[in-house]
């Protein structure tokens, strides 16, 4: 630049020689009141730039990139949450879901043990049932045992009037008077024992049909 | 003159075309290129602030605008170039460099402007100027005087090499980068806009002066070619203003490297 | 005559620059071609490449005025 700057003024002043000074169409060769000019121009240009725009601009910059940034670490935060919460419903759920199981788990074992001891209470019903009627039956028993053995007597004492009161020529009619007697007290001896136990023979037969039908309702 | 062509009548524009006085002559002639200049810094000066003074954080359309141009310099050149940790003291520069030396070209296809400023030879000089000092002052300053001489021999140069790279170096230091700085500029704003009025004077003369109506209707030709060469010029515009800002940060982005 | 030699002179200069450029853009665009996404890496330095080759013209016009 040095050696156009040195040499330009000379070849302008040779050629534009016939103007009188320097030609200032010679491209080459810097307009002093230019150089002035620009000089100030941009001066004043770069004070306003640095002073009034730049940092302005900076700032601005600055703060938009904080608030991307910013936004974006507050989304991957939001997001973090988000996956926590997510975490702990589904421990929640599973919680959730394992009690419900246990649950019911419980109540089928509960049910179970329900209809065991439904059970067990019933068939301890209809034994206590049957054992209080087998042990009617037994006193039924012993009072027929009883009352026939009161009868006997007089059974007794009859059939041997009869006997004595036949003339005993055979074994044979002998056997067969026995015999008739035996089927005589057999046809009678029902109508002789309703007449004689008239009171227990209901309760009886109550007892003896009581076990199978009272334990049948009882027991579903 | 030997560069005007005096053929029959028609005067091809040269580079008296970009002399213009407008008040006085000489040294200190007020010139058509100074309005220019001054406008330019006002309009700039005044948007940048207004811009700036209700900058959101969701750009408007007028601040997207701006923005762009302000991001080129700033994002494009200053931090592919100097790196973003180093940028802040030179932004100021380089934005202003870059809206001055654009609106100053954009200048000469403006309508009734049309003068680029950068046509004329002195602005050119004054920022290249800045520049030149500036980068050296960075150098000196961040390598001292020893290490920023040393730092202009390429790293891995044979010793028996060394004396003829190091003049090589030092001319490119300090007579190559910014006689070429500047005369890029100059010679493209310059030579553009001759080629701008090449068309339009050689088309108004076939138009108006040529007096043959086959001569007359090529002129539409010659106006289309402005037309055209119009729009070349705005990228090559464009693309000067571009080139000075990122050849200046790569020339402070060197001075301060640490090593060649 | 003088100062039209002197832009057939520059004419000719401009010839070498202009194939430099052309081989720069050429490259780039080869290079953006095979890998898009590397276009931010290699616009600065494809510009600045014919900022370079360019110079030399530019010198050859401004010679084109002087001498």
């Amino acid at each position: 630049m040095s050696v156009l700057q040195a040499a330009a003024p000379v070849l302008a002043a040779a050629e534009g020689g016939e103007g009188g000074g320097l030609d200032w169409t010679y491209p080459i060769l810097p307009h002093p009141g230019e150089v002035i000019v620009g000089l100030v121009a941009f001066g004043v240009l770069y004070w306003v730039i640095a002073k009034k725009v730049v940092p302005l601009f900076e700032a601005a910059y600055a703060q938009r990139k904080d608030a991307i940034q910013g936004g974006i670490e507050r989304a991957e935060r939001a997001q973090a949450e988000a996956q926590a919460a997510l975490e702990e419903y589904r421990t929640q759920l599973a919680d959730a879901r394992a009690e419900a199981a246990r649950i019911r788990e419980e109540a089928r074992s509960e049910g179970a043990k329900i209809i065991a001891e439904m059970r067990d209470r019933a068939s301890a019903e209809a034994e206590r049932i049957t054992e209080s009627a087998s042990r009617q039956v037994e006193a039924e028993r012993q009072a027929a045992v009883t009352s026939l053995r009161t009868e006997l007597g007089g059974l007794a004492t009859q059939l041997a009037g009869r006997i004595v009161g036949e003339a005993l020529t055979d074994s044979a009619r002998q056997s067969r008077i026995v015999e008739r007697f035996l089927t005589e007290l057999e046809q009678s001896s029902p109508e002789d024992v309703r007449a004689s136990a008239t009171t227990a023979e209901p309760t009886t037969s109550a007892t003896s049909a009581g076990p199978s039908s009272g334990g049948a309702h009882r027991v579903p | 003159m030997p560069y005007v062509l005096a053929s029959a009548g028609f005067t091809p524009p040269g580079p008296s075309s970009f002399w213009h006085p407008l008040i006085g002559d000489g040294a200190f002639a007020v010139t058509r290129s100074m309005f220019v200049v001054v406008a330019t810094v006002i309009i700039i000066g005044l948007v940048m602030t207004m811009t700036a003074k209700r900058l959101q954080l969701v750009p408007t359309k007028g601040q997207f605008a701006v923005e762009s141009l302000y991001n080129i310099a700033r994002n494009q050149i200053g931090v592919d170039f100097i790196g973003e940790a180093r940028l802040r003291p030179f932004l100021p520069l380089l934005v202003s460099l870059f809206l001055f030396i654009l609106l100053n070209n954009l200048a000469g296809i403006i309508p009734f402007v049309q003068f680029p400023s950068m046509s004329r030879f002195g602005y050119v000089v004054v920022l290249t100027l800045i520049v030149y000092v500036v980068y050296h002052y960075v150098g000196l300053k961040k390598k001292g005087f020893g290490g920023y001489f040393r730092g202009f021999l390429p790293p891995g140069v044979p010793i028996w090499l060394v004396p003829v790279v190091y003049p090589l170096e030092l001319l490119t230091y300090f007579v190559t980068r910014p006689l070429t700085l500047s005369l890029r500029l100059f010679a493209n704003m310059f030579a553009g806009h001759t080629l701008l009025l090449v068309f339009a004077l050689g088309g108004e003369y076939l138009l108006l002066h040529s007096g043959n109506i086959f001569l007359q209707a090529t002129s539409v030709a010659s106006f289309a070619m402005f037309i055209a060469m119009t729009f070349f010029e705005l990228l090559i515009q464009f693309l000067q203003a571009y080139i000075f800002v990122l050849l200046t940060a790569y020339y402070i982005a060197d001075a301060m490297a640490e090593e060649h | 005559m003088d100062g039209s030699l002197n832009v057939i002179g520059y004419g000719l200069a401009a010839i070498g620059p202009a194939i430099g450029v052309g081989l720069i853009f050429a490259a780039y665009i080869n290079g953006v071609a095979r890998q898009p996404e590397a276009r931010g890496l290699l616009q600065p330095i494809a510009i600045l490449g014919f900022a370079l080759a360019e110079a030399l013209a530019i010198l050859g016009f401004v010679l084109a005025f002087i001498l």
